[in-house]
């Protein structure tokens, strides 16, 4: 992209026109290394321009059929008709097919935003084949989001290591349950219990199951985190008939924070890690390819450790 | 069925290929009621169309609504305007009700309407014209569809979410008990389901556990008193369809009878054979029906009518055929006069009715009756482990397996597992001269007469009471509230001269809308093939030339709430390695153009069966321009599309059509691809 095409790009997106902003996510959704310039001067120019990161990131992580969506959908509808000033971006994870690549971003039908709203854009994004909730373009897609918007809603797919990523890339974490039987938030409390910042029990319309899940969820807590001074919040919501939101949207304002240059340099270098292990899993990959595939390499070696041994790393060892 | 008692007749005469009436002597069969489902235009046209039929010999009536009717818009709502007349006739107030039975003795008609979320309030201007004209409303008969199931399933006209669906349900058949003691207040309809791809043994299990659903909330609600319950169960009726598996179809409708039988007795205990009766109409399959060769849908309506007239223990109660050109848009009078000419020689020309049940004793036929029966009960109990079919709609089970069933459907006739002729099979025929008429053999609605509609309905609304309509939509309101019986408000409604829309936006601020899950995540499509493969390779070139996969945006425009094709393009789409936004039905084309453009989507599909193709593909393309991507987002359209449009759809700047007769659906992704290679300018070959 010329710069002139680039400084209007990001000249429509601060001005959070639609078209120019989607291009410009699509710009930070490209993982290849040859995007990475371009991806470097649209930050250039974005400080050019002043937008600085602004957004406080709350992550809302949850089991499928908690109702996450609908939940995230209506909170950033709510905010941004409450507060003439304030601008809301959501970012929805979808699983990809690790067979053909392909996905369906179906957390859309779920959200009614109204047309035309600038201060409200809700991007899909493909989990892309990677396990864990989040896409390889979601922590650069949220670098852009961050300086445009004043909050920043990442929704991951389903439970997985997710929690732990989330941790690192939101300012607060969500985690949405569903009312469910006693059992399944047993099961859950294993590490997951101690990530959020809050609980979120949604679709407690349905009454009586909600009030059992509230008790035993209150439970868990108290075993899966002994100790903490004040345990987290469990706020019960439900997006049908908006109980609860204002309870969320308190909770969301009394934290609202912005991540101090130290903490975004420390969130950078996380990520940073997370690249290069996972750019040079994919180079050894390749390499492993070259030398005729897991299969060729198994082929050619009498036992697993003797390919072990086969296989030539890029850059030998230390030692 | 009765067995002779004549005295005078002996034994050795009363012969078991014979029929005999309660007197002992011989008779035959008096016919099913023969219905064309029908209306267009406006009430003015449907009424002219009715009564020809009528006079045709058609011996019921089958009122088909537009859109906006049935999902609760009136005529001149910016979601109508469309469609109105479209795909049936538009009825805004009770004056447009007068005008669509002018010259029909209510009374005397058996009158089906189709028409499920708005159900109530047509039914309540049936009755307030009865009362206006001062016939006996008592006498009414016919039947409202008003099964809101299937809709959530198949056929998109829903509005309000389960729980108070049901309840307008219920509702009815309460008011109905004592007032209107003819009428089936819901027909439970699977008809939609077997068009979604629902499988003989699919169509068993939903229906009757949809059946269950209605009779247990009924029940649960306690209004009808427990000996009357029996009533309420003899007045549920069924609306089903019948495939081109005839033998299959019609060992279907004999498990359909039997089971009936079996969950009314020992569910529900009811001991009068009659309320246990499986009463049944049907309209044959329009699924299966071509583009291709459309002339061989003839023989197909042909052969479906077989199935359900054939077998006498299992025969329907009304029949109604489609025309063999429904594949390309709407039939003509003449097409719908060839099918009720169909069922009159089927019932008076052949010797059908003259014989007992022909197919007692076969042992094929009962084995396969017992095997269909067996696996809709392990399905029923399924549904019923899962908290009953409600619980399976809103869980979004019942969805998936119907795509799941759909796309099996679609992959066997892309293979050539499944013959079609015509379509994968004989597809080199001569041309039809049936489609060379100065018409080109196809119905076009007047667009004079949607003006006609709309200026019926300012009419209304400039002479009626202001005070009485006010009056008449609070009590509405109230009655929605407090949970007390909505039929005596809407009909005060009715007779007010309150529009469709308003008793709709009523209940609506009341109860909510429901967004049903869609079905397809998760789904698989089992097609692979070479070309599949070769789609899914460009995908991966597009991705290394451009840094993002392919991204499609199917939307669904206008009240359309066929989406079949739109879910097996989506599941299609995502196994051919795209990413794919797919957000349901009834979307607005300014919720599509968002859609679009917030995701930085690669390529629109629009997907429209309702005819109002040049309307709502201008409104996206337009919308598209107006918010700086005109030139970026490709726009292709699928749907039941005339030849005569394409050229129109072209100038507009669609870039693909996709016609009933692209179902090879690696044809079809292989196209959409070169569409988004070229827009992005890595066409790679």
């Amino acid at each position: 992209m010329t710069a002139p095409a680039l400084d209007e790009l990001v000249a429509g997106a601060i001005a959070l026109e639609k078209w120019p902003l989607a291009r410009l996510v699509r710009l930070f959704e490209d993982a290849r290394p040859e995007a990475v310039p371009g991806k470097a001067a649209a930050i250039a120019a974005l400080e050019a321009h002043g937008a600085l990161p602004r957004a406080m990131v709350a992550g809302f992580t949850g089991t499928p059929g908690s109702g996450k969506s609908t939940l995230v959908g209506e909170l950033a509808a709510r905010m941004v008709a409450r507060d003439q000033a304030v601008s809301v971006a959501v970012l929805a994870i979808d699983p990809s097919s690790h067979r053909s690549g392909g996905s369906i971003l179906g957390d859309r039908t779920r959200v009614h935003f109204p047309i035309g709203e600038r201060r409200l854009y809700f991007r899909s994004q493909p989990s892309d084949r990677e396990l864990g909730g989040m896409g390889r373009a979601t922590y650069p897609v949220v670098r852009v989001l961050e300086r445009l918007f004043d909050y920043v809603f990442v929704e991951t797919v389903g439970i997985g290591q997710s929690e732990v990523e989330i941790e690192r890339l939101a300012d607060r974490v969500y985690l949405v349950l569903q009312p469910l039987g006693g059992d399944h938030i047993q099961f859950m409390k294993a590490g997951i219990m101690e990530v959020p910042h809050a609980f979120i029990l949604n679709k407690c319309d349905v009454g009586a199951a909600a009030r059992r899940s509230y008790h035993a969820l209150r439970a868990s807590i108290d075993f899966a985190r002994p100790g903490e001074a004040s345990p987290p919040p469990i706020y019960r919501t439900s997006a049908l008939s908006g109980e609860g939101l204002d309870d969320v949207l308190a909770d969301l304002a009394a934290h609202r924070t912005v991540r101090d240059p130290a903490g975004r340099r420390e969130r950078d270098r996380y990520f940073l890690e997370k690249w290069v292990r996972d750019e040079y899993g994919r180079f050894g990959l390749e390499l492993l390819e070259r030398q005729g595939g897991a299969e060729g390499l198994l082929a050619r070696a009498a036992t697993f450790e003797a390919a072990q041994a086969a296989y030539r790393p890029p850059i030998a060892p230390p030692g | 069925m009765s067995s002779p008692n004549d005295p005078g007749q002996a034994p050795a005469e009363r012969l078991p290929h014979r029929l005999y009436d309660a007197d002992g002597n011989p008779t035959k069969d008096r016919p099913w009621i023969f219905r064309t489902y029908a209306g267009h235009s406006s009430a003015a046209a449907s009424n002219a169309l009715y009564r020809k039929n009528l006079a045709a010999g058609q011996t019921g009536l089958s009122v088909a609504f537009d859109l906006p009717t049935q999902t609760g818009y009136s005529s001149d709502h910016p979601l109508a305007l469309p469609e109105v007349g479209k795909v049936g006739v538009p009825i805004n107030t009770i004056d447009d009700m007068h005008q669509l039975f002018e010259g029909i003795p209510l009374a005397e008609m058996n009158t089906s309407m189709t028409i499920n979320a708005t159900a109530m309030w047509l039914l309540a201007l049936y009755i307030g014209v009865a009362r206006e004209r001062g016939e006996d409303v008592r006498k009414l008969q016919g039947t409202t569809q008003n099964d809101i199931i299937k809709e959530y399933l198949a056929r998109g006209t829903y509005i309000f979410p389960p729980e108070a669906s049901l309840r307008l349900i219920a509702e009815m058949y309460e008011y109905c008990l004592d007032n209107l003691p003819k009428w089936n207040a819901s027909n439970i309809c699977s008809y939609h389901l077997q068009e979604a791809g629902a499988t003989p043994v699919q169509e068993l299990a939903f229906a009757l556990a949809n059946a269950i659903g209605v009779l247990d909330t009924i029940r649960e609600r306690g209004v009808v008193p427990a000996d009357r319950f029996p009533e309420v169960v003899g007045r549920i009726s069924f609306f089903v369809n019948s495939g081109i598996r005839f033998i299959e179809e019609m060992c279907k409708m004999r498990a359909f009878v039997e089971l009936w039988d079996e969950i009314t007795r020992d569910r529900y205990g009811v001991t009068d054979p009659k309320q246990r009766l499986f009463r049944y109409g049907v309209q044959v399959n329009s699924l299966g029906l071509t583009e291709q060769q459309p002339e061989n849908n003839a023989w197909r309506i042909l052969i479906e009518a077989l199935g359900v007239t054939l077998s006498r223990k299992a025969r329907c109660r009304a029949l109604q055929l489609p025309a063999w050109n429904e594949a390309l848009s709407l039939p003509r009078p003449w097409d719908q006069q060839w099918s009720l000419r169909l069922q009159q020689i089927l019932a008076y020309e052949t010797d059908l009715l003259e014989y007992p049940d022909i197919f007692d004793g076969s042992v094929v036929i009962e084995s396969k009756v017992e095997e269909l029966k067996r696996q809709a009960r392990e399905e029923i109990a399924r549904i019923e482990a899962m908290g009953g079919i409600r619980a399976a709609v809103e869980s979004g089970y019942l969805k998936s397996q119907l795509v799941r069933s759909m796309s099996e459907r679609v992959s066997k006739i892309n293979s050539g597992e499944l013959v079609i002729v015509g379509v994968n099979r004989w597809t080199d025929g001569l041309p039809s001269p049936l489609l060379t008429g100065e018409d080109g053999g196809i119905f076009k609605v007047d667009e004079a007469e949607t003006r006609r509609t709309l200026e019926a309905l300012a009419a209304v609304k400039a002479k009626r009471d202001p005070a009485r309509v006010q009056a008449a939509l609070e009590a509405l309101e109230a009655a929605a509230r407090s949970g007390a019986n909505l039929m005596e408000p809407s009909i005060e409604c009715a007779l007010a001269r309150v529009t469709t829309g308003e008793w709709a936006d009523t209940l609506r601020r009341v109860f909510g809308e429901y967004r049903p899950p869609t079905g397809v995540e998760g789904q698989r499509l089992y097609v692979d093939s070479d070309r599949v493969a070769e789609v899914r390779r460009r995908a991966e070139e597009f991705v290394r030339r451009t840094g993002h996969r392919p991204r499609i945006v199917v939307g669904k425009p206008g009240l359309d709430g066929h989406s079949n094709g739109a879910e097996v393009i989506a599941v299609a789409a995502r196994h051919c390695g795209f990413d794919v936004v797919y957000s349901g039905i009834r979307l607005t084309p300014e919720e599509i153009v968002q859609s679009a453009v917030e995701e930085a989507a690669d390529v629109i599909g629009l997907s429209i069966l309702s005819g109002s193709h040049l309307d709502l593909t201008r409104q996206v393309i337009e919308g598209l321009r107006a918010a700086g991507a005109g030139d970026s987002i490709p726009v292709i359209v699928g749907g039941i599309i005339p030849k005569d449009d394409h050229e129109a759809l072209r100038a507009l700047g669609v870039r693909q059509i996709f016609t009933p007769a692209d179902f090879d659906l690696a044809d079809v992704m292989s196209r959409i691809m070169d569409v988004v290679e070229e827009q992005a300018g890595v066409r790679a070959r």
